[in-house]
C-alpha cells in the first residue's frame, strides 16, 4: 500500500537543501505533512523495511541516502527487515 | 524526409558517476569504450537528433501524475537535477519542437496517446550516457519518457509497438533529418529492495540472446523472469522501444559486463537498422 505523503516527503527530499533541513531538523520537516504517528515514528527510527513496505523502492534509496545512510548499512535493515 | 541512421542502447546507473574513480581498471576501461563507442556511431551516422528512451526517476513526475510515456516537445529541456550530476556539461538542451510534435501527433493519429511535456528535467538516466559518450556536439535531445519505474508499466509488447509507430513517425517527418534512437537503463539491477545489489548475469546474458531471435520468444521469457531479475530490469523497456523501431532486426552487442561497483550489468548494443 502506498503511503502518499510519506512518498511525497521522500520526493521533495530529493532536493540538496530540503534534505539539509530535514538532518538539520527532522521534527520540523516531518510536520508539514499528514504522516500517520507510526510511519512518522519508523522514518524517525531509521526502519528502512517498514518504510519500504509503504513508498516506491527508488523513494526509498534517495532518502536514506540524502539523509547520508550508506549502501551497506541500508542494504543489510532491507534484508534484516 | 527524416531517415533513422541508427538505434543504441546503454546501461545507465549513479554509481557510474559516483564510483567511477574507485572501479576497477579493467571495467572502467570497458564501460568508457563502450559509452565511447556508441558516441562514436552516434556521430559517424550524423545524428542531428537523439530520441533518448528512459525512465524518469522522480525527477518531473509524482504519484500525482504517473505517465506511461511523456515525449518532451520543448525547445530546450533542463540538464539533471541530481546534485551529483553536477559536472555533466550541459544545464540545458536544445530539443526540436517541430519533429517532437510531428512525432506526438502520428502517434495519437495512430492510437497511441503520450503525455507531452514542454521543458523537462533530464536526469541521470538520459545524461550519464550523453556524458560517458563523450560526443563533441550534441545532436537536439527529444526525450521520450517511458515509465518503468512505478507500476503499473506499459506492457513489454506495448513497448515494441511504441517502437515500430515511432519509426514510421520519424519516416513520415517532411524534412531532411537524421534520426538516431538511444535507449538507456537495464540491463539487471535492483534499487530500493532486499535483493539491491543483485545483478542477474544470467537473464542479462539470455535476454541478449534473444534480441536475436522472435519477438514472441523475447517477450515470452521477460514476461516470465523480470518479476524476479530486480525491478531496474524493468528498464528493458526501453531496449524493447529501440528493437522496434529498427524492425527487430537484432543488433551487435558492443560489449556487456556485470559491475558490482555500480551494481549494474551493463550492456551496449547498436540495431541494424534498414538502410
Amino acid at each position: 500500500m502506498t503511503d502518499y505523503w510519506l512518498s511525497k516527503m521522500f520526493f521533495d527530499l530529493q532536493s540538496p537543501a530540503a534534505a539539509a533541513e530535514f538532518r538539520a531538523d527532522r521534527d520540523k520537516v516531518l510536520s508539514r505533512y499528514p504522516i500517520a504517528d507510526e510511519v512518522r515514528k519508523r522514518v524517525l527510527a531509521s526502519d528502512v523495511a517498514y518504510l519500504a513496505r509503504r513508498t516506491n523502492p527508488y523513494l526509498l534509496r534517495y532518502f536514506f541516502f540524502a539523509v547520508g545512510m550508506k549502501d551497506e548499512e541500508f542494504i543489510r535493515k532491507l534484508r534484516d527487515g | 524526409m527524416a531517415s533513422l541512421v541508427g538505434a543504441f542502447a546503454a546501461s545507465h546507473g549513479p554509481l557510474l558517476i559516483r564510483e567511477w574513480e574507485a572501479l576497477p581498471a579493467d571495467q572502467k576501461q570497458r564501460l568508457k569504450s563502450g559509452f565511447e563507442e556508441l558516441g562514436r556511431r552516434i556521430a559517424a551516422a550524423r545524428s542531428d537528433v537523439l530520441v533518448v528512451v528512459s525512465p524518469d526517476h522522480w525527477s518531473n513526475f509524482f504519484l500525482d501524475n504517473v505517465p506511461a510515456v511523456c515525449i518532451g516537445v520543448g525547445e530546450s529541456n533542463d540538464g539533471p537535477p541530481e546534485p551529483w550530476m553536477k559536472g555533466f556539461p550541459h544545464r540545458e538542451l536544445p530539443g526540436h519542437p517541430a519533429f517532437a510534435l510531428h512525432l506526438v501527433r502520428e502517434a495519437m493519429t495512430e492510437g497511441f496517446e503520450p503525455s507531452v511535456s514542454h521543458r523537462l528535467k533530464l536526469d541521470h538516466g538520459v545524461c550519464i550516457p550523453l556524458w560517458r559518450m563523450g560526443l563533441e556536439r550534441l545532436p537536439r535531445i527529444v526525450p521520450m519518457i517511458v515509465n518503468s519505474i512505478e507500476p503499473p508499466l506499459p506492457t513489454l509488447t506495448r513497448c515494441l509497438a511504441w517502437g515500430k509507430q515511432l519509426a514510421r513517425a520519424i519516416a513520415s517527418f517532411p524534412e531532411n533529418l537524421n534520426v538516431s534512437i538511444l535507449a538507456t537503463g537495464g540491463l539487471s539491477h535492483s534499487i530500493g529492495e532486499p535483493t539491491m545489489g543483485a545483478i542477474y548475469e544470467d537473464f542479462d546474458r539470455e535476454t541478449l540472446r534473444l534480441f536475436g531471435r522472435a519477438e514472441s520468444e523475447l517477450v515470452d521469457y521477460l514476461e516470465r523472469k523480470l518479476p524476479s531479475s530486480g525491478n531496474g530490469s524493468e528498464e528493458v523497456r526501453n531496449w524493447l522501444v529501440a528493437h522496434g523501431a529498427a524492425g527487430g532486426r537484432g543488433f551487435e552487442l558492443v560489449d556487456y559486463l556485470p559491475v558490482p561497483k555500480v551494481i549494474v550489468g551493463c550492456g551496449f548494443a547498436a540495431w541494424r537498422v534498414p538502410a
